[in-house]
């Protein structure tokens, strides 16, 4: 006779990160990314960070999450129920970013400083923020996974897009385009430490969210997953690209390693989205007596 | 009117008929199964094996419902959950959010018959023309509601009258399972619940499920003990999903 693990077992959720579920990773990550990327292109007003997070969403978000669907094409059937479901929403948020983006390029570029643009820029904007924040708004509402259930997550993702554009912003500004160069670092240092804080936070929180948030945390900090929380999340995402931004605020650094430390950055960005979506365990079904 | 089910955990044999029962009712995949089964012993100094039959609960605030980006996973009236293959886009959404994780998304390695690439069985060839399975969707126990439907066209009574009961129910050799109304204070269903204090996996999702248990042997504490240490095999999903 055998056993199903998953009922009497804390069980992780797979479909959403094993086999195909690595294309829905991708999606959610970059997602986040290109949100956080024209949030703060709006700022510098940067047309090069404006087009490239258009790009990673319309392009990389879009066909990934497009080639995770198991009919990939009946996707327009997924916009008629956003009343309750917040990825029929989210789809909503990236089909308006995609039209209101590709809008206001065209502004920038043709008529920059007119009231259209700027009204496009703003719905832009406002679209982008939702695009960054859905993703954690759907893990958040699971009920069967505690580790999830937490307001904190959507604002660790956005925090997170947010980070990730900044530092794709540093590497625009290397790149000679239009960025403030030592803003987008500062931007960089104070979202690191944010995001470091919001990272430790969440996961003393989880640690107390029933016994199964405590072993997801468990899981993360010890267990299979524990090479990319500490290697990923820890060292490329937040360690080493925090001594290079706070190093470059006392000395001249190669741009080399600017670009290193930015890489790092997204390499962080993925690992936590990764790690997020890899512990997160159900209760068991039933329960065996102690 | 809202279809439930009531399992009785001390009449359970662990023959498995109600897995096969399904298999046949509905020409699953090999790779699937909608209900499932699991035994274990109640520990203890005099331990004694339980088994817990468990498929879709059909909630009646069912997470999956709420969830379903396209529409394809809807409640009816009767309180049954229903998939429509021909809406599901298999985002997984639902498979994710059901906290029971009673659902599964037919993908193309558990649709690859019984004999793979050697030949199709006459069962499965009647299976593909009488119930179509999608690859690319999700699927779950559906209460057997096509033969609810044709059985109460026909005035019927389910979990009363054969042809109008969920054939899992029908083929439990042990009469572990019984099948009602809910809603009808008289039917079988309900007197098991009241009398023998029935109750529902996990109420504390507040999604009210309409499977019931009754005389469980085994701890209804979803709480195990955390050791501080990770588990060996933390590993999603047993056989048959």
């Amino acid at each position: 006779m055998e056993t199903h693990q998953w009922m009497i077992n804390y069980t992780r959720q797979t479909e959403w990160i094993d086999r195909r579920g690595i294309f829905l990773w991708i999606a959610f990550y970059t997602g986040g990314l290109g949100g956080g990327l024209y949030l703060v292109s709006l700022y510098f007003n940067s047309l090069w960070g404006m087009l490239i997070s258009w790009l990673i969403i319309a392009v990389i978000k879009g066909g990934t999450h497009l080639a995770y669907l198991g009919k990939p094409t009946r996707f327009w059937r997924i916009v008629t129920r956003p009343q309750t479901s917040w990825l029929a929403r989210g789809f909503i948020f990236v089909m308006l970013f995609v039209i209101f983006g590709a809008i206001q390029l065209v502004l920038t570029y043709w008529q920059p400083g007119s009231a259209a643009e700027i009204v496009f820029k703003a719905l832009g904007g406002i679209m982008a923020f939702a695009v960054a924040l859905y993703t954690g708004i759907i893990l958040k509402n699971m009920k069967g996974v505690p580790f999830w259930n937490s307001a904190l997550l959507p604002i660790l993702f956005v925090l997170c897009g947010i980070l990730g554009g900044f530092g794709l912003s540093v590497a625009i500004a290397l790149a000679g385009g239009d960025v403030n160069l030592s803003a987008a670092e500062m931007g960089s240092r104070i979202l690191l430490v944010a995001n470091a804080l919001v990272i430790i936070i969440y996961l003393l929180q989880a640690d107390h969210r029933e016994t199964v948030g405590r072993q997801s945390v468990i899981e993360q900090l010890r267990g299979h997953s524990a090479p990319i929380f500490w290697i990923g999340i820890v060292a490329l995402g937040i360690v080493i690209p925090l001594t290079i931004a706070f190093t470059s605020l006392y000395t001249e650094i190669a741009s080399g390693l600017i670009i290193f430390g930015v890489a790092c950055e997204i390499i962080g960005g993925l690992a936590l989205r990764y790690n997020v979506l890899k512990v997160g365990a159900y209760k068991p079904l039933v329960a065996k007596p102690q | 009117m809202r279809w439930g089910m009531v399992v009785d955990l001390s009449k359970c044999v662990r023959c498995y008929a109600c897995l096969a029962a399904c298999r046949i009712e509905h020409f699953l995949p090999m790779g699937i199964n909608w209900p499932k089964l699991v035994a274990m012993d109640t520990g203890g100094d005099d331990p004694t094996v339980s088994t817990y039959s468990v498929r879709c609960n059909q909630c009646k605030d069912a997470p999956c419902v709420e969830v379903c980006p396209t529409g394809a996973t809807q409640q009816r009236e009767d309180g049954i959950v229903s998939i429509d293959q021909d809406k599901c886009v298999g985002c997984r959404y639902c498979v994710v959010a059901c906290p029971y994780q009673n659902r599964t998304f037919l993908s193309k390695d558990k649709d690859q018959g019984f004999f793979p690439g050697i030949i199709q069985t006459d069962f499965e060839k009647a299976g593909k023309k009488l119930y179509k399975h999608q690859v690319g969707t999700t699927e779950k126990c559906n209460f057997c509601a096509e033969r609810i439907d044709a059985g109460t066209a026909k005035g019927l009574k389910p979990g009363v009258d054969r042809e109008a009961t969920p054939a899992c129910v029908n083929t439990c050799p042990a009469r572990a399972l019984t099948f009602g109304d809910l809603d009808d204070p008289n039917s079988e269903v309900s007197r098991l619940i009241s009398e023998k204090k029935g109750f529902q996996l996990h109420p504390e999702y507040n999604t009210d499920p309409s499977v019931y248990f009754i005389d469980g042997k085994i701890g209804q504490s979803d709480e195990k003990k955390v050791d501080d240490e990770p588990q060996k095999e933390l590993k999603a999903i047993g056989v048959g999903d």
